[in-house]
């Protein structure tokens, strides 16, 4: 499988890389989604905008309450990232677990969320951490949840000339959570992320890569969470994975499992 | 003929050595080693990233050379499976590899090798359950994994300089 042709900038400002893209002009992380596609005929971009040298899309760092991760960083980068290890030990073992090692290490955050695969660890985790993603072009800047970016399978809210500059964790001291899935082929079948706030009780469950998008319920407490509720509210994608009915059961079984290890973590 | 934007200039170090070549974008590392450098020792299979068989090392770090742009390995390092031994000197993990049958038809061996090798130089002690994990992205179907998994921690006691045992 050769790679059609494309031309390749690597702009090192972000004006530059903004002022570069386009409908055909597209961003290029990792490339471990959007060369695939482009292998396979999916896409033919005319250009590839190199968005790695960017310096706003790089580093993590903690800011008015907010952990704040540069959309160009590896799912290696944060498994290992002191910073992210210390404040969001679930977000860092997440993202020790996506894919494989190979995977990690060309994959970023960002073009994880924009490429909004239905299989994805990272925006179900996401959700439930209540994160946002900064969106910047060349005429402003935008901020919007992650649960709102994500808005169809393949599809993010973003528009051509737009890039996703960083991704927001709101940092909550009380906060505890706990991350699930199962996992037969190098993608998840379905996984489960809890958070819940150990002082006022609240929680949130997100279910993510049974369906086109993650399902996410609020409730009051723990012993509020209606698992049969959820399961019958996700939307399951019959594939080699498994059937429907199958993927439901799996849903009650991993939310159930998510809860027992909610209670387990400090 | 292809436009300027479509070729760039990259030096890269490949195995100690430098490398200097006008590249064409679509260039995947794996075509540049195989084609233009001759290094074999890197294969091609599923092209998804789920095999491991073109596993390299860039910066120290594993990656799929079969969908990593040439042009990313500009002013970096990259080690192939022919970078692992020292003259006629086979590396620790080679050794170990012929010695525990960790290999039959051995396509998927350079791959193994290159991703056992990333663990041990950041995790010099690894369990048998953290060699697992790493190496759950490449695919042996002759082996059934475990002499893979002995012949890792068995370079990872010789490397610590430990005495074999067992
Ligand atoms: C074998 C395999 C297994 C995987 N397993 C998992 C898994 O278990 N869990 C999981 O969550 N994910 C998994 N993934 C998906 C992986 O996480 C993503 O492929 C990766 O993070 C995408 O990032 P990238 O930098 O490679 O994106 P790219 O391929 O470079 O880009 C993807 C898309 O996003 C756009 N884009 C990239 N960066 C930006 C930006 N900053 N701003 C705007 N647009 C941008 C690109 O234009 C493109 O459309 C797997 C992928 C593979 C190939």
């Amino acid at each position: 499988m050769t790679l059609p042709d494309f031309a390749l900038a690597r702009p090192d400002t972000l004006e530059e890389a903004l002022a570069l893209l386009g409908d055909d002009q597209v961003p290029y992380c990792g490339g471990t989604e959007l060369l695939l596609a482009m292998k396979v005929g999916l896409q033919r971009p005319e250009t590839l905008v190199d968005v790695k040298r960017v310096p706003e899309l790089r580093g993590v760092r903690s800011s008015h309450g907010e952990l704040v991760i540069g959309g160009a960083s590896t799912h290696d980068d944060l498994s290992r990232d002191a910073l992210v290890r210390e404040v969001l030990p679930l977000l860092a073992e997440v993202e020790a677990h996506v894919g494989n090692a190979r995977v990690r290490v060309q994959g970023s955050i960002g073009g994880n969320l924009c490429f909004a695969e239905p299989k994805s660890d990272v925006a179900t985790t996401l959700i439930a951490l209540d994160a946002s993603v900064t969106l910047q072009s060349s005429s402003g800047r935008r901020t919007l949840l992650v649960r709102d970016f994500i808005v169809g399978p393949y599809y993010a809210d973003k528009e051509p000339g737009e890039l996703l500059i960083d991704v927001r964790i709101p940092l909550v001291a009380t906060r505890r959570g706990a991350y699930v899935k199962f996992q037969v082929t190098e993608r998840p079948t379905v996984g489960v992320a809890v958070v819940q706030d150990t002082e006022t009780g609240a929680c949130r469950v997100v279910v993510g890569a049974v369906g086109e998008i993650p399902v996410w319920r609020d409730w009051a407490s723990v012993a509020d969470i209606d698992v049969e509720e959820l399961s019958s509210a996700v939307d399951p994608v019959e594939d080699l994975t498994g059937s429907e009915r199958y993927k439901r059961h799996l849903t009650a079984v991993f939310v159930r499992r998510a809860l027992r290890d909610l209670e387990r973590s400090s | 003929m292809l436009a300027e934007a479509h070729l760039q200039r990259i030096t890269a170090r490949i195995n100690g050595v430098e490398v200097t070549r006008t590249v064409a974008a679509r260039l995947t590392l794996v075509e540049l080693l195989r084609e233009d450098l001759g290094l074999t020792g890197t294969k091609v299979s599923c092209e998804l990233q789920v095999c491991g068989v073109c596993t390299v090392l860039v910066d120290g770090s594993p990656v799929s050379s079969c969908t990593y742009l040439a042009i990313d390995a500009d002013g970096r390092d990259v080690q192939t499976v022919e970078g692992l031994a020292d003259g006629e000197q086979l590396h620790p993990l080679q050794t170990a590899f012929v010695e525990s049958m960790a290999l039959q038809c051995g396509f998927c061996t350079p791959g193994f090798l290159m991703m056992s090798k990333a663990l041990l130089d950041r995790v010099p002690d690894p369990s048998p359950e953290q060699i697992a994990k790493h190496l759950d992205g490449n695919i042996c179907r002759c082996t059934g994994y475990e002499p893979i998994i002995r012949a890792v921690g068995c370079a990872a006691r010789r490397l610590r300089g430990e005495a074999d045992h067992e």
